[in-house]
């Protein structure tokens, strides 16, 4: 008999929230996750529900995270209804910051680009000068130019999201149970996760990194790579910062989170001085007064990146029941993924204008 | 940035006696410590204690200290008091400040002899205004010679709190009373390490001699108690405990809390380097090879950061960790190295013997390793034993995940205080050992310190 209707690979957002999805839809389903210490883009990232400069060169995902901060706040009172876990969700609207002229001429570039790209769908973004800025945002250093603001941006607690997704998930999430071994077998598939086989006629590769090697067992290179983001997180303060800015984020505890490098250092998850440095200057400059704030820990986590960046959906070539699932935005695309791209796992397909995900995309670049 | 051979972090016998023996090897020696003086904790404040002149009531094993802290003086190790040291990188760099300055520091051996930290002991109660350990309140005895309340009363077992309320019981002061959590079945276990013990007969002596001295004071010692509690509202009112099996109740000013101390392994957990679970201390422990090294090259430990054998112990230690770099660095040919190391690991043997006597004699209650669910276990973000279990039902693991879920771990302390609770609550609840739990992944700052500290750093040249 079969252990499941489907078999989600990953434990971490992406995963989990696929999960939940197919929960939702009625199926009967598996979670297989690693143990206690593993590569966890999903405990170590920013909790930014993000869609402002998201998705420029490809149309797709541009619409893809806008419809996914649309549905969060129903996907977050659903949730909470179903497991009494309060992550936090608030949709605020986000502001990207500039401490230079030159920095703002990018934004505003690149915004312009975007609603370009995007036509008559609109973009809502904003281009928010100095004085409008310290109506929204008190306490920003002399050095503050102006910057962007976008309604649909928010946050969230990316540790309480995952702890909800775990509970809605319950008896279903396996931890303990590494893949060393995944093979198509009688119409479906055959997984071998910590000392178990299971079996189900479909799964979802939703394991970050680890999608590497999973695809790597049918046969299947999918270009991804790590790249490493470093973040501080200071001690409690007394709330100051209503909204989420791009690299510093107040929590609903009160702690800061500031950062986030963009580093080519493969699986090193280590954090540098230098770069602590950089981003404790950066965020010192935006708001002088987190000169005094004490920071209390420091991580390094990797974000999962295919080479322009987009996430990858499709299925493993010669595996139409194995669906790729690949992304470094777990805590945005959260809603979408449970509430839609559930319901293309259980169909069975991907819609028509999902083949823009297809990491076939490289390869046309490659011939072009 | 300059590098030095060697660097030693932290100032007790560990460390002054590793600055001042690879000193004398012709290494070039930088011996950093976050306290103001030399001594660690056990010889705190001893140069001043000395001069002011009450170091006597201390005893003789303190007075020990202010030869150690003397050959620092006279050695020509650099010395920087007051400095902590909040990152530390395996290629021979660390970062260290001090009044909001920081230095970037080179070395090519480093040897961590930060010590041991006292168990954290979570029973009900345990986080109200007037409950503190003995560690702590030895500090002040020892810093300001500040007496406590004769309503604060003891609980614990271990050899600190007799040691503790012997000084008190000296420098004329007195506690209301000993609450002994020492469970018989240890006695019995310990016998059996009696032999080993015997060859540190002085030690077992003094043991004994302090046993004595609270008896004459008339301070009353409870015994035979398995569980204990701190009762009050805002602050502690009295304590509670349970002999053959009724409770009893104290009105108290104060409660001094202790049950042994453990290895302080932040740093080599940072570094990376391999633990082993001690299963009698019920504590982790860095692996290391017969000269305190790690399996981190170039990292040696020494002293109590490496396992608990006490401050004799420690000092041989420190000489043992300095000669064996002396060696490496090329200061000393291995034939002298392996005939002054014989001489010294003869004169520690006997300092080790007396350890699984101790160990076992003393070895924490099973209700500490498993409170209660309303029990606070970090104490910074206030999360109980309940929540961490509850954490293991939704499938974590262990105290990384556990972390993520509940927020224990992640304040000030960054899971000093309740990694070790942490770690034998989940091992308890998902009937594996300790040793698979693991612990917290450690990261940096090892100290917190102001993002402005972190902006000022070093070099103006750094992109932002």
């Amino acid at each position: 008999m079969r252990d499941a209707d489907v078999i989600v690979l990953g434990g971490g957002l992406v995963g989990s929230a696929i999960a939940y999805g197919l929960i939702r839809l009625g199926k009967r389903v598996l979670v297989l996750d690693e143990g206690d210490v593993a590569l966890r883009a999903s405990r170590g990232n920013f909790g930014l529900v993000w869609v402002q400069g998201k998705g420029l060169g490809m149309p797709a995902y541009a619409d893809w995270a806008r419809y996914s901060a649309d549905v969060w706040p129903a996907f977050s009172t659903e949730l909470i209804e179903r497991t009494g876990i309060d992550m936090n969700y608030r949709k605020t609207g986000g502001f990207d910051i500039c401490l230079s002229e030159r920095d703002l001429a990018n934004r505003v570039a690149t915004i312009d680009k975007l609603r370009a790209q995007q036509g008559d769908k609109g973009y809502d973004c904003e281009v928010v000068d100095r004085e409008r800025l310290d109506n929204m945002v008190p306490g920003l250093g002399p050095e503050v130019i102006g910057g962007t603001y976008c309604p649909h941006d928010g946050h969230v607690s990316p540790l309480r999201l995952l702890k909800a997704l775990h509970r809605a998930i319950g008896a279903a999430y396996r931890p303990n149970s590494t893949v060393s071994a995944l093979q198509a077998s009688g119409g479906g598939f055959a997984i071998t996760a910590g000392g178990m086989v299971h079996s189900a006629p479909r799964i979802v590769l939703a394991a970050g990194l680890g999608n590497l090697g999973l695809c790597a067992m049918l046969g299947f290179k999918l270009p991804v790579r790590p790249q490493r983001g470093q973040i501080l997180v200071t001690e409690r303060l007394p709330a100051f910062l209503d909204y989420p800015v791009s690299g510093v984020r107040q929590t609903e505890e009160g702690t800061v989170m500031l950062g986030s490098s963009r580093e080519e250092v493969g699986y090193d998850t280590a954090t540098t001085v230098d770069v602590m440095q950089a981003i404790a200057r950066r965020a010192t400059r935006m708001f002088p007064r987190l000169a005094h704030a004490r920071v209390v820990r420091a991580w390094g986590a990797l974000r999962i990146l295919a080479p322009d960046e987009f996430p990858i959906y499709q299925t493993v070539p010669g595996h139409e029941d194995a669906v790729i699932a690949t992304c470094h935005s777990g805590v945005s695309l959260a809603g979408a993924h449970a509430l839609r791209f559930a319901q293309f796992v259980a169909d069975g397909q991907l819609p028509e204008h999902f083949s823009a995900f297809h990491s076939r995309r490289f390869d046309v670049s490659r011939t072009a | 940035m300059q590098t030095h051979d060697i660097v030693v972090i932290g100032a007790g016998p560990a460390g002054l006696a590793a600055a001042t023996t690879a000193a004398g090897f012709g290494l070039s020696v930088l011996l950093i410590d976050d306290q103001p003086a030399p001594g660690g904790q056990i010889y705190r404040n001893v140069e001043r204690a000395e001069a002011l002149g009450h170091a006597a009531g201390l005893g003789a094993d303190y007075r020990r200290g202010a030869s150690l802290t003397t050959a620092l003086r006279a050695s020509g190790v650099i010395y920087l008091p007051g400095w902590q040291v909040w990152q530390i990188e395996p290629e021979g760099r660390l970062f260290a400040n001090a009044d909001g300055r920081t230095e970037e520091i080179g070395w090519r051996r480093l040897v961590i002899a930060i010590g041991a930290l006292e168990r954290a002991v979570p029973i009900p109660g345990w986080t109200l205004p007037g409950v503190m350990t003995v560690g702590a309140a030895q500090i002040l005895l020892k810093t300001g010679g500040v007496l406590p309340d004769e309503d604060v009363w003891i609980a614990g077992s271990g050899p600190l709190p007799l040691l503790y309320a012997a000084q008190v019981i000296a420098a004329g002061g007195r506690i209301g009373g000993f609450i002994d959590t020492r469970r018989s079945a240890n006695r019995w276990r310990a016998l059996a390490h009696l032999p080993g013990a015997l060859r540190n007969w002085p030690y077992l002596q003094k043991g004994i001699a302090t046993t004595r001295i609270l008896r004459r004071a008339g301070i009353p010692r409870i015994t035979e108690v398995d569980a204990v509690e701190a009762v009050g509202a805002e602050r502690l009112t009295s304590v509670r405990w349970r002999q053959r099996g009724v409770w009893h109740e104290q009105k108290a000013g104060g409660l001094l809390l202790h049950e042994g101390v453990v290895p302080h392994v932040h740093m080599t957990m940072s570094l990376g380097c391999t633990h082993d679970w001690d299963p009698v201390q019920r504590c982790f422990r860095p692996r290391l090879d017969d000269w305190g090294r790690t399996d981190t090259r170039g990292v040696i430990v020494a002293g109590d950061a490496g396992g608990i054998f006490g401050a004799r112990a420690a000092e041989i230690r420190g000489k043992l960790a300095a000669l064996g770099a002396a060696a490496e660095l090329g200061k000393v040919p291995l034939q002298e190295r392996d005939r002054q190391a014989a001489a010294w690991r003869r004169e520690l043997a006997a300092h080790v013997a007396i350890r699984p006597f101790l160990d076992h004699l003393f070895a924490p209650p099973p209700s500490l390793l498993a409170p209660a669910d309303d029990v606070v276990l970090c104490r910074c973000e206030g999360v109980t034993a309940g929540q961490i279990r509850e954490a293991v039902d939704l499938g974590c693991l262990g105290p990384n995940q556990a972390k993520s879920f509940t927020r224990a771990g992640m304040g000030p302390c960054q899971g000093r205080i309740c990694g070790l609770s942490v770690t034998t609550t989940i091992a308890a609840a998902r009937g594996v050992s300790s040793a698979e739990i693991g612990f917290y992944r450690v990261r940096p700052p090892l100290k917190p310190l102001t993002l402005g500290e972190v902006a000022a750093l070093l070099r103006d040249d750094v992109p932002t």
